[in-house]
């Protein structure tokens, strides 16, 4: 019984380290951030992506890369703006490299549309996937970060 | 000419297909503009269209004891009146990726219900003017299939909604936007007026549109864009459905030096060839068959404030003598044109200046003159366009004609054709 009660305390100290390290982690890749934002791009609208691309855009016009945190993360219709041939490609890969924005994709998401298709979609090598889009938005939220649906 | 013609075609594909190795563009050219949507961020059904209201005014003179005109003194696409309100065009359409999951396929819906050459025959309500599927699944062939516009002249294959003018150089008209005489067609003389008719085509104009199936595609190349298309279609325009087994050719490649911008005012020097062949059999006399041979190269050069374009064309066989001679244009006669224009965006305004000059020779010979007769027609128009929003404009123009031909007969009814005005107005949705 103690020996269960053990490797409890220690599983429960694994997944709190473990929590505490992805945080670390997240925040890790912009130390000196003093703006920490997540975008939600949840939305079937086109014109949607392209906001959600233009507020992180003006976030690093504003602030500079190194003064902003951003992550986008898409979830449902939203998760399109993540396929490999989307039309935004090349603004997703110009975020990344010149403001070093995050790109989540929903995996439940990417599980449920590669039912209708037939096949996972190809998604853009720059999407992280993430075990569900909105369990991420709230683990960055309780880390501080300020959630904005455009 | 018909060997040069394919050797020369199959230079162009080798080329563009060659250039397929090329990082592949995105929509920024009429064949992607109309054939595709942006990939991963296409709405399911796009609703659009816009509308076209106008006014003209012709200031032709008569002929003649009886005072009889001829069709280019009138107004169309009734050609009753020297003067009249319109709402030329009036379409509606939808477009899209109808499964958004998947980019690989889009559609492109398009109705008219204005009055013009597309809907007056027949007094038809609305016309379907566009219906076509695109499988964008080979890299470098992209696949469409349906009712639209053919590759060929700039004034034809660009959207209508951004012509800077409001009525085509006598060129596009006369050699280009294809007419179709129907079974039991009679030609008309010059009438007066009211009570004219001179409308004996019988089907809707062709639109610049075909049914069939296209191969197209863009690369992309540093600023560089080049497109091809390769067409067969039906070459019936908007009728859709075939009245012979005779299939037409229709040959495209452009190549564009990309300044910035996208849709269709992106800035760019874009450079263009383009054929199209077929056949045609005359609906009263079926044992007779016709070639139509269109052939064209242009350029156009847009960066604002300035804008210029120029076109040359030519073609043989099936040469339009006007609609109320549907008879005479199945014929072996040769024509040729050309236009040059150019666009002043007055800077810190709305307003735009434009101008025009186009020149089309017709070589008649129809039964009722000398063979070998000419006819020539040279048209200035003065422009100016103002743009309440990106949406919505006005235009405005008057156009100076000078007709002549070598048939008395005919140069007697063209003297006497004088300036058309035209005011029109846009608004997209």
């Amino acid at each position: 019984m103690k020996s269960l009660k053990n490797w409890l305390m220690l599983a429960l100290l694994a997944l709190s380290l473990g929590l505490s390290a992805q945080a670390m982690a997240d925040k890790a890749s912009k130390p000196f951030a003093e703006k920490r934002v997540v975008l939600q791009i949840s939305d079937p609208n086109p014109f949607k992506q392209t906001l959600v691309l233009n507020v992180a855009n003006n976030l690093l016009k504003h602030y500079g890369p190194d003064k902003v945190d951003i992550e986008i993360v898409a979830f449902g219709p939203g998760l399109r703006l993540l396929f490999a041939d989307n039309a935004n490609k090349g603004r997703i890969q110009r975020l990344v490299e010149n403001g070093g924005v995050r790109f989540s994709a929903c995996s439940n998401t990417i599980r449920n549309m590669g039912k209708k298709l037939g096949h996972p979609p190809v998604l853009n090598p720059n999407a992280v996937k993430v075990s569900a889009g909105v369990v991420r938005i709230l683990d960055l939220v309780d880390q501080g970060y300020v959630l904005i649906k455009p | 000419m018909k060997n040069m013609t394919i050797k020369t075609s199959l230079t162009a594909l080798t080329l563009a297909m060659g250039l397929g190795a090329a990082q592949q563009a995105s929509a920024a050219n009429w064949l992607m503009l109309q054939g595709t949507e942006p990939a991963g961020s296409a709405p399911r059904a796009k609703l659009w269209g816009f509308v076209q209201a106008q006014y003209q005014k012709d200031f032709s003179d008569s002929f003649g004891a009886g005072e009889v005109y001829i069709p280019p003194k009138l107004i169309g696409p009734n050609l009753e009146t020297q003067d009249q309100f319109n709402v030329n065009r009036a379409r509606i359409g939808v477009r899209g990726s109808n499964f958004p999951l998947d980019s690989k396929t889009n559609y492109f819906v398009l109705i008219e219900m204005g009055r013009n050459g597309i809907t007056n025959h027949g007094d038809a309500f609305a016309k379907v003017t566009d219906a076509s599927v695109t499988f964008n699944h080979i890299p470098g062939a992209r696949v469409r299939v349906g009712l639209f516009k053919n590759p060929g002249p700039e004034e034809g294959l660009q959207a209508i909604h951004v012509f800077d003018y409001i009525n085509f150089t006598t060129v596009t008209n006369q050699l280009m936007l294809e007419r179709y005489p129907v079974t039991g067609y009679t030609n008309a003389p010059a009438q007066s007026i009211p009570g004219a008719d001179f409308n004996k085509i019988g089907n809707s104009v062709g639109a610049f549109r075909d049914t069939g199936i296209q191969v197209f595609d863009t690369f992309k190349s540093g600023s560089w864009e080049t497109a091809y298309a390769v067409k067969i279609g039906n070459g019936s325009g908007l009728e859709i459905t075939d009245n012979d087994n005779n299939k037409d050719v229709y040959l495209y490649l452009s190549t564009e030096k990309v300044y910035g911008g996208k849709g269709g005012r992106r800035e760019g020097w874009k450079f263009f060839a383009w054929s199209q062949s077929g056949k045609r059999i005359d609906p009263n006399n079926t044992a007779n068959e016709y070639d139509r041979k269109r052939y064209g190269v242009g350029t156009k050069y847009l960066k604002k404030p300035f804008r210029i374009s120029a076109e040359y064309m030519k073609g043989k066989g099936m040469i339009f003598q006007g609609p109320h001679r549907p008879g005479h244009m199945f014929n072996d006669l040769e024509a040729s044109g050309w236009y040059v224009e150019g666009g002043w965006y007055i800077p810190k305004t709305k307003l735009e200046i434009d101008l025009r000059y186009d020149s089309y020779t017709r070589e008649e010979n129809h039964p009722t003159s000398v063979a070998g007769d000419e006819s020539r027609y040279k048209t200035a128009t003065i422009g100016m366009q103002y743009h309440f929003n990106k949406k919505t404009r006005l235009n405005m123009e008057y156009s100076n004609r000078n007709y002549e031909s070598d048939t008395t007969a005919v140069n007697n009814q063209y003297e006497g054709v004088k300036g058309r005005f035209a005011i029109q107005v846009t608004a997209i949705f």
